[in-house]
């Protein structure tokens, strides 16, 4: 694993357990759905952890590649949640629109790191 | 209020943050950003929590200028816990319940903003999903093919089949000229 990966890869894991753990903080304090919403966000970063490990699978070393593979995947998979939010958007649910912009808030921020990854150790 | 009411009240109401909401209606009357500023949350989750609120009829609200202003209900929360106690809680209410509940899943499984996804193999839930089309059809009033076709095909695209289950269901009659919502027991 290089570099970028590494650090790209502990970047996630971070994230993960800090979302974990205000989930957790945030049920004590009685704030369920806040909870929930935090299992949202790790729920993503884990998805994309997952992406990064098959990205190493198909691109081998090639560094660059992964990158691209990542965002790729990165670019197709909230596709689905952007209609989605679309979809509750026009039929006025909320609670629908706020976990969906959650996941492309969440999304979004992880591209943004990576792009930033890369390019500082490139 | 029913027991039903209660318990999405109560359930509604178990969460810090939306008890604080209330705490802070019941102060005075007020729009989602200055909540939002005052308890530290974003302004989408003050939304989120306002719509369960306002879904378990403790807040409601109304527009002023530019803003929607949400305020306390405060005619619910002058009902006492004993009398919610009190409500009588027979089986056949239970029964009625546990049918009604069984109908809200069939619906939210089958319909998606008003739209129907697929026509159930089972022929109880297909009932159900019938018997919601039906709705859009008016007692006492007679209509065309192509009336009823319109009508059904606003719900789903197959409207043939959805006509002859729903004539073969007797939630249409049909004289072969024009249909009817027949009255159902």
């Amino acid at each position: 694993m290089n570099e970028q990966q590494q650090k790209f890869e502990s970047y996630l894991d971070e994230q993960i357990a800090a979302c974990k753990q205000r989930s957790k903080l945030l049920a004590e304090d009685e704030r369920m759905d806040e909870g929930k919403f935090e299992k949202i966000r790790a729920n993503v970063y884990e998805i994309f952890k997952t992406i990064l490990s098959v990205a190493e699978r198909v691109c081998g070393k090639d560094d660059l590649a992964k990158r691209d593979f990542f965002l790729q995947k990165a670019e197709q998979i909230p596709t689905s949640w952007a209609a989605s939010y679309e979809k509750a958007r026009q039929n006025g649910d909320i609670e629908k629109m706020h976990i969906e912009s959650i996941k492309l808030d969440t999304i979004q921020e992880i591209k943004d790191m990576c792009m930033q990854i890369w390019e500082e150790t490139t | 209020m029913t027991e039903a009411e209660a318990i999405s009240l109560f359930k509604c109401l178990a969460d810090k943050s939306r008890l604080q909401i209330l705490k802070s209606l019941a102060g005075e009357d007020m729009y989602v950003e200055r909540l939002a500023e005052r308890l530290g949350l974003t302004a989408p989750t003050i939304s989120f929590h306002l719509k369960k609120l306002s879904d378990a009829g403790a807040v409601t609200a109304y527009k002023n200028q530019y803003y929607m202003m949400y305020s306390l209900n405060k005619e619910m929360f002058q009902t006492s816990i004993l009398e919610i106690l009190q409500q009588e809680s027979d089986e056949a209410q239970k029964q009625a319940q546990r049918d009604a509940d069984y109908r809200q899943r069939v619906i939210d499984a089958f319909f998606e903003y008003g739209k129907l996804k697929s026509i159930p193999t089972q022929l109880k839930k297909e009932r159900i999903v019938l018997e919601v089309i039906a709705e859009a059809f008016d007692f006492d009033r007679m209509y065309s093919e192509r009336e009823v076709n319109i009508i059904i095909a606003d719900f789903y695209d197959d409207f043939c089949t959805i006509r002859r289950d729903m004539v073969s269901e007797r939630l249409l009659g049909r004289n072969g000229i024009e249909y009817w919502r027949m009255k159902n027991d």
